[in-house]
């Protein structure tokens, strides 16, 4: 309780500091300070510096400093000399990989035939597909791991448990970009491909798909980066049998901080790189069509 | 579209209110102390349902002990004090709040973490009146246990202060709080105990077992685990008669060093292969629907499961093996600083309170731990007998159990086989030859800490071969070379051929 009052008063006082500042900067000058639009900016930039860029910085002088906050390269080097470390980023990649690819393969027709079809109350059956994302998630991971018990599947296919639970929990995430951009797509360039003689077939993969690419491409980033390190699945549906990146973080902030930040130091290099591989796909506007 | 607006509003305020009010309330309510109790959640008597004072006492009201704590200080003292009660879910959690800076001034942590902290200066003595049998309030050294006592005074840990060493026994750091020993809950329409008996740790990596037996999705329980799977022929082989035999069994459940980590490790893997997964706290229900056989639990845990499964309909049952197992405790601790906070007094009449025979059965009762109180006239034996009806205070010879190596004086109950080999009774209190080759498990140190997580991390993980490791290796090295080149690619005129002499390079702009 005495921590909440503290960030109160600690508010408390920044707006009292805030108005005193204008109200001096009114006495001296005669007038209110004329606010820029770059002004409105500066509690945006005052948030980043706390909350992202400052625990960056931590996390960064955490995985290149030993226990005694020596400079030291040691982390680094066991992180990329041990087998066990590049097997669990590479499974955790492949598991990521799988669940994106799943979740595409049910997402794209689901979204697709919402988008197209005529039917009035077709957002109820969108709502459906996005309603679970209403419960909390430990609670329908838990009623999966039920589920699976039921049917006699827990702990007998621990890695399909862990893809099956990650695709249930991601595919909203995938359902409502590639859904929304869809809906943008005018039917005027259907009535223009059918006017030139393209079949549906041809509309399809020469109009809907390049057109639908962005959602695409951000529903892949959507479910690809969390399905890495959401260990709470794989503990829960794979028994704790399957270990991914994130649960490697979770056990090293135990008792090693360093290591464990250079664990997430690396998951942070992998998260860039396949951003990178994505937006390189998002930026060259030119090819879009040509490259699907 | 206003209106919504006005709605939302009024739903904000409503949401706000309560906290506010919260607020409110908690400023004016002074008290001259507030101590910071920091200890594991579900580890206290919360009262209502479910507590001892509304099932056993039937009082309705039934408070939680805090309440009643803070009514008793001020009324023993004359000064009022506030518990801020804070709950962690790992002493390890714990642990890095303090390092952190975190003010508490009492904590609740297992034995290896009371080790640490006391080995890195981070707690303080009590006391050395709170020792002190003759004051009335020191109920916490009237009534613990003389067994818990003993193993407190004969637990040694190093500390170092001003780079001074300086060796001290657990008991002038820490009072006991719960403890037990660590075994297995089974399920006796699948497991037969006679067989059991025969594998002890062994069943970790029995054919009868597989897919039907956890281990513990932390690095201590299961490491302990397979120590005693590796050394179990070394542990039965003992002279039990020796009176070097704890002495002995605890030097191979300390089995940290080099030499022994490769030979753990592998059967750690073993482990792995035959086990149905590692677990914090699914075990109990996976024992409930059948999913598992044998549940490798802590004893207090293991209460808990009996308990529960028996309002299923099933009786479930607990195991320590034969080579022997460990014994856990937690107790509580003072943090530095606790003196200059003017809030030692405060502490140690907490710890006090909660030792006081009625708090022990209240808090005993709630969780379902075994505390580490005796009481004066072993009052925790009635407890045993009369509320939770273990046994009888009559019976026959054969149903005999003795429980005077926990109470110190003679102290017995009568109690049915199933109650005195495999069930609660068993389970809180086992009998004194189990105790005998029970070990505490020491902390371990910076380095042991962290080549033992890296063999944790190794079975853990699966780890690939290595021509597996190259392959990805060169596909990473491909997707950011595609990506260098996708990007800046066209700007590098490494991969455009020179135009001949005479010819230039036509510029692409008329396209536009």
């Amino acid at each position: 309780m005495s921590t909440t009052v503290l960030i109160l008063i600690i508010f408390g006082a920044a707006l009292l500091l805030g108005a005193g500042a204008l109200l001096a900067y009114r006495l001296v000058r005669g007038h209110m300070p004329h606010f820029t639009r770059k002004a409105l900016g500066i509690p945006y930039a005052v948030f980043l510096i706390f909350f992202v860029i400052a625990p960056m910085l931590v996390i960064l002088v955490y995985a290149f400093t030993d226990r005694n906050m020596h400079f030291s390269f040691a982390n680094f080097v066991k992180f990329f000399s041990d087998p066990t470390k590049l097997s669990t980023i590479a499974y955790s990649i492949v598991i990521a990989l799988i669940t994106t690819a799943v979740c595409l393969l049910i997402a794209f027709p689901v979204a697709y035939i919402l988008a197209r079809s005529k039917m009035k109350k077709k957002y109820v059956i969108l709502m459906l597909f996005v309603l679970p994302m209403w419960i909390n998630f430990v609670l329908r991971i838990n009623a999966i791991r039920e589920l699976f018990n039921w049917i006699g599947l827990l702990g007998e296919a621990n890695y399909f448990n862990t893809v099956f639970g990650m695709v249930y929990d991601f595919l909203p995430f995938m359902i409502l970009p590639i859904y929304t951009t869809l809906m943008k797509i005018e039917e005027s360039l259907y009535e223009a491909s059918a006017d030139l003689g393209a079949g549906a077939f041809t509309t399809f993969f020469r109009v809907t798909l390049p057109l639908s690419v962005p959602g695409v491409v951000s529903g892949v980033t959507m479910v690809f980066l969390p399905s890495m390190t959401n260990y709470v699945v794989s503990d829960m549906l794979g028994n704790s049998m399957v270990t991914i990146i994130g649960k490697f973080i979770s056990e090293y902030f135990a008792s090693d901080w360093h290591m464990g930040s250079m664990v997430a130091l690396v998951l942070l290099i992998v998260v860039f790189v396949s951003t990178l591989l994505t937006g390189g796909f998002k930026s060259e506007e030119n090819v879009r069509g040509a490259n699907l | 579209m206003k209106k919504k607006r006005i709605a939302s509003i009024a739903a904000a305020a409503v949401l706000l209110l309560p906290s506010l009010t919260a607020l409110a309330a908690c400023g004016s309510e002074k008290a001259d102390v507030i101590l910071k109790v920091y200890s594991w959640a579900e580890y206290i008597d919360e009262g209502d349902e479910g507590s001892y004072l509304y099932d056993i006492e039937g009082d309705e009201e039934a408070p939680p002990i805090l309440d009643d704590f803070e009514a008793w200080y001020e009324e023993t003292y004359g000064i009022s004090v506030r518990v801020d009660y804070a709950t962690f879910g790992t002493n390890e959690d714990m642990y890095n709040e303090i390092v952190l800076g975190n003010e508490y001034d009492l904590l609740c942590p297992s034995d290896y973490m009371i080790m640490k902290l006391a080995a890195e200066d981070r707690i303080v003595p009590y006391d050395e009146s709170f020792f002190d049998p003759s004051i009335e309030e020191n109920y916490y050294i009237r009534n613990v246990s003389p067994y818990i006592a003993d193993v407190f005074e004969n637990g040694t840990v190093t500390v170092t202060r001003d780079e001074q060493e300086e060796t001290h026994t657990w008991s002038e750091y820490a009072a006991g709080y719960m403890w037990g020993t660590t075994g297995f809950v089974y399920n006796p329409e699948h497991v037969d105990r006679a067989d059991l008996e025969d594998l002890g740790w062994n069943a970790f990596t029995s054919e009868k077992y597989t897919n039907k037996i956890t281990a513990k999705d932390n690095v201590r329980d299961t490491y302990f685990a397979a120590l005693g799977l590796t050394y179990q022929d070394e542990l039965l082989a003992l002279d039990r008669t020796s009176g070097e035999y704890n002495h002995t069994l605890t030097e191979i459940f300390n089995r940290t060093s080099e030499e022994y980590t490769e030979d753990v490790g592998d059967t750690l893997l073993a482990m792995k292969k035959n086990i149905y997964g590692f677990e914090t706290d699914t075990g109990k229900a996976d024992m409930v629907s059948g999913k598992i056989w044998l549940n490798y639990a802590w004893s207090g845990d293991a209460v808990y499961a009996l308990n529960e499964a028996e309002e299923d309909g099933l009786s479930l049952e607990y195991f320590v093996p034969e080579a022997g197992s460990n014994l856990w405790f937690d107790g509580w601790v003072l943090t530095k600083g606790v003196e200059e906070r003017g809030t030692k007094h405060a502490a140690q009449a907490f710890v006090n309170y909660m030792s006081m025979p009625e708090s022990a059965k209240r808090n005993s009762y709630f969780i379902g731990y075994t505390s580490v109180i005796a009481g004066e006239n072993a009052e925790m034996l009635e407890f045993l007998r009369d509320d939770l009806e273990y046994g009888e205070a009559e019976g026959d010879d054969e149903d005999f159990y003795d429980l005077s190596w926990f109470f110190g004086t003679d102290a017995h109950l009568y109690a049915d086989e199933e109650q005195r080999t495999s069930r609660q009774l068993f389970a809180q209190f086992p009998p004194a030859d189990v105790m005998e080759r029970c070990a505490v498990m020491n902390y371990f140190d910076a380095d042991t800490s962290e080549r033992i997580n890296e063999l944790w991390s190794h079975v853990k993980a699966e780890t690939l071969d290595a021509w597996a490791i190259a392959v990805l290796c060169i596909a990473v090295a491909a997707v950011i070379l595609f990506i260098v080149y996708a990007k800046f690619g066209a700007k590098i005129d490494l991969f455009r051929a020179k135009p001949k002499k005479g010819y230039e390079l036509v510029k692409q702009d008329r396209m536009q």
